[in-house]
């Protein structure tokens, strides 16, 4: 083993960290992949449904990657490590502190839901007194260091604030597989880019239908007199629902920031699956919504991070939440492409 | 084959919803019912401000003693309202039609509070029927359109069904009160969430309302906890006053929260109406062209209200205003006919005897042509015509009153509400009519079965 560690990352913005992950949050096991550009955490669903996170190393303060000692001498030397961990326990280590914190409380009140213990008002106490040096001066509300020996070797997460730290160890697993959804992004059937909101807003308005799957339609030439070219249905035991976009509109900021769609296309997803990207939905600001000629859909969310403090401020910036969705094949819908008229009107 | 078509503004988008709130308190499906012009009642009547509305929006909870109604004014409500009706059916343009009030909430959500300037806020509500025979599904069509080009479409299912109306005779119920939603909301907070029923009492000047639950005990298991709060109003804080001192009326107190929630939300003044106890009574308030009324079976203490020979009534109305409340002619019950309990009484007629009650009635019934203003009981064999107590309103308090059902929509002197009427039909009982003569009558009062079973035990 090295004498220095194969990842040593320091962050002052554990709550960064958290709201990313927190996106993906919908598998219990997390893969995790080191490499010299960052870490990328990745969740699996039946493979059927992945996404992944890439915490850039722009998002710590500090960021050694150590190249892991060829093992032998073979040609494997350069591969990055990946392991899994459980993803469950790595969002309650980086939550530790959140509870507490009293710029956390006061910015989401809702989140807050932990009684106003002795700890708590400890802190506050301690808080309370200006101290130029303090962490919440600083904009620091706490540091977090994620360490990594090597393979075999637990990640161990050190979590400090203020004079209280906490060290985990994760246990890491050998990863199962890999593989990863195929997405060509070379031959695309549809790419359009939103707002997030309004993604969150559609998913939330059919959910009240409490449908089965959700329908994806894109047209280049609505015919409809609604003129969409971009739309979401579904239906359930009450009736069905659809949200249209369009991209003529005379407003100054189209709803379709962005449509590119060669031919009309039409795809099939399992509802519960695009629901799991409801809090990415929520936390990111646009979305990138593609699907390429097979119907696997990509959602990549453009997430900006807050500046955390002077030290982190060149982190400050966007992160990227992408899901890749393989969608519903039946014998009408087949690939999707090139779909007959005669259910336009689904 | 109904074509229905109307259009609403945002705004207008977040008052649904918050009708449909209030309707979900009373039940779970929403009655709509949608009417052509044809049908309007030409002649004048109490409701005759009401004759340009044309959409109106009911429910009416499982054991029947609550019925509430929204009816949409289609001049001012909408932005735009069309209405044919099948051209086939006998009696003029109607549609009816029965949705779960879940689903069409889940349509009117969170669009009340636009102000925030969402950018996905509504911009104009399309709703439209599609019943054209060409067509293989039947549904009713809401469009949502948003700004920047969004649009959402639902399309839900409905179910066709006759929709029953509350008839409430105001001239019957001489007493009420009238007072801003907004003072009431501040006091409706402090019954408490488990109390169950709410008493209404006028005495020294003050309207006292009492929310109650009576304890309920399974032997040694105390299933409800008694609780009770009292929150007594000067008769000033009301615009309108005049109710009999000391007699009591019970309603639920989770009606009239929803009620008093509602008004509140319109900025509105509230209107109760009501006779005495064990006989309706209605909450009506108006506003941005919705016309709200609510009428609620009512219980209490009957032998309070009625067998005071000289009721005195606390009001603020001038005298000048005040009707004729002693009644000329109070013949007293005989001791078979008085309603048995006395002060535990609120309670009493269980629930039981009063779903048994309304439901007697449902059997269908041909509305009179006339209508209750001028003849509340046209069909009764007991008519008042010949007596001339029938101008004296307070001679009601005698007849025990009755929501009877009327399903019937061809009903020809169908006003603004044409069915489940508030009859009175019942006051023979205190005239003497022997008891087999009841057994046909669709209306039977409750003290009258009430001392009759007391008959049986015997």
């Amino acid at each position: 083993m090295a004498a220095s560690p194969l990842l040593s990352a320091v962050t002052s913005s554990s709550r960064q960290l958290l709201l990313l992950l927190r996106c993906i949050s919908f598998a219990k096991k997390a893969q995790v992949r080191i490499s010299p550009e960052g870490i990328r955490i990745s969740i699996d669903e039946g493979s059927i449904m992945e996404a992944f996170v890439f915490l850039e190393k722009a998002l710590f303060t500090t960021y050694k990657y150590q190249t892991p000692q060829p093992r032998s001498a073979q040609d494997d030397s350069s591969d990055p490590p990946v392991f899994e961990i459980s993803m469950t326990a790595l969002l309650e280590i980086l939550n530790i502190f959140s509870l507490s914190d009293p710029t956390t409380s006061s910015k989401r009140p809702g989140f807050s839901n932990e009684p106003y213990d002795a700890n708590t008002a400890h802190r506050l106490h301690r808080h309370a007194g200006l101290n130029a040096f303090s962490n919440t001066t600083l904009g620091i509300t706490g540091t977090c260091s994620l360490t990594y020996e090597g393979e075999g070797s637990p990640l161990s997460i050190h979590m400090s604030e203020s004079d209280v730290t906490t060290t985990c160890d994760l246990t890491t697993y050998t990863a199962d597989s890999t593989e990863e959804i195929p997405f060509n992004r070379d031959h695309l059937a549809l790419k359009t880019i939103i707002r997030s909101a309004n993604l969150l807003d559609s998913i939330t308005e059919l959910s009240s239908l409490n449908p089965a799957e959700i329908t994806i339609q894109a047209t280049p030439n609505p015919s409809r007199p609604s003129g969409a070219n971009f739309t979401f249905t579904a239906s359930g035991p009450l009736g069905s629902a659809n949200v249209e976009f369009t991209q003529d509109t005379s407003s100054d900021t189209p709803i379709l920031e962005t449509f590119f769609c060669p031919t009309k296309t039409e795809a099939s997803f399992k509802f519960s699956l695009i629901k799991a990207a409801q809090r990415a939905m929520a936390s990111a600001t646009k979305v990138s919504l593609r699907l390429d000629e097979e119907g696997v859909l990509s959602l990549q969310f453009l997430v900006e991070m807050e500046v955390g403090g002077v030290v982190a401020g060149q982190g400050g910036g966007v992160a990227f939440v992408d899901f890749r969705v393989v969608p519903l094949v039946d014998d009408e819908r087949g690939n999707g492409v090139e779909d007959g008229s005669s259910d336009e009107e689904m | 084959m109904a074509n229905l078509n109307f259009s609403l503004s945002s705004e207008a988008t977040g008052r649904v919803y918050e009708l449909l709130v209030c309707l979900a308190k009373f039940g779970e499906t929403v009655a709509i019912e949608a009417r052509g012009e044809k049908v309007r009642n030409t002649t004048v009547d109490v409701y005759s401000n009401l004759t340009r509305v044309q959409l109106t929006f009911t429910a009416l909870n499982l054991s029947r003693t609550a019925y509430a109604s929204f009816a949409l004014d289609s001049r001012s409500f909408f932005i735009n309202y069309e209405f044919q009706g099948s051209g086939a059916a006998k009696d003029g343009d109607r549609f009816t039609c029965q949705i779960l009030n879940k689903a069409l909430q889940s349509v009117f959500k969170g669009r009340a509070n636009d102000s925030r300037g969402r950018e996905s806020a509504v911009e104009r509500c399309d709703v439209s029927v599609q019943d054209q025979p060409d067509k293989a599904e039947c549904r009713l069509v809401v469009k949502m359109l948003c700004k920047h080009g969004m649009t959402k479409t639902y399309r839900l299912t409905y179910e066709p069904v006759e929709v029953m109306h509350a008839l409430f005779d105001r001239t019957a119920a001489s007493q009420g009160w009238k007072i801003s939603a907004r003072v009431l909301r501040e006091y409706i907070e402090y019954f408490g969430p488990k109390t169950e029923q709410l008493d209404l009492l006028a005495a020294e000047g003050k309207a006292i309302f009492t929310s109650f639950t009576e304890k309920v005990q399974d032997g040694k298991e105390v299933l409800k906890q008694p609780l009770e709060t009292a929150i007594s109003l000067h008769t000033e804080d009301f615009e309108d006053f005049h109710m009999q001192e000391n007699m009591h009326i019970v309603i639920s107190v989770k009606d009239f929260k929803a009620i008093v929630t509602h008004a509140d939300t319109l900025r509105t003044t509230i209107n109760a109406h009501f006779s005495f106890p064990t006989r309706p009574l209605q909450f009506s308030y108006q506003s941005f062209g919705i016309y709200c009324e609510f009428t609620l079976m009512t219980t209490g203490d009957y032998r309070g209200a009625s067998s005071t020979p000289n009721p005195n009534f606390v009001t603020n109305r001038s005298s000048s205003r005040q009707p004729s409340t002693t009644p000329a002619v109070a013949p007293s019950r005989s001791a078979s006919e008085m309603p048995p309990p006395a002060r535990p009484v609120p309670n009493k007629p269980p629930p039981a005897s009063q779903s048994q009650r309304l439901s007697l009635k449902e059997s269908m019934r041909q509305a009179p042509a006339t209508r209750p203003e001028t003849d509340p009981h046209p069909d009764s064999l007991f008519m008042p015509g010949g007596d001339d107590q029938v101008w004296n309103p307070p001679n009601y308090d005698e007849e025990e009153e009755m929501l009877g059902w009327d399903a019937n929509n061809e009903d020809p002197s169908a006003n603004f509400h044409p069915t489940f009427r508030d009859s009175g039909s019942a006051a023979q009982s205190s005239r003497g009519v022997q008891p087999s003569a009841h057994a046909s009558q669709e209306g039977l009062e409750p003290t009258q079965r009430l001392s009759q079973l007391h008959g049986m035990f015997d």
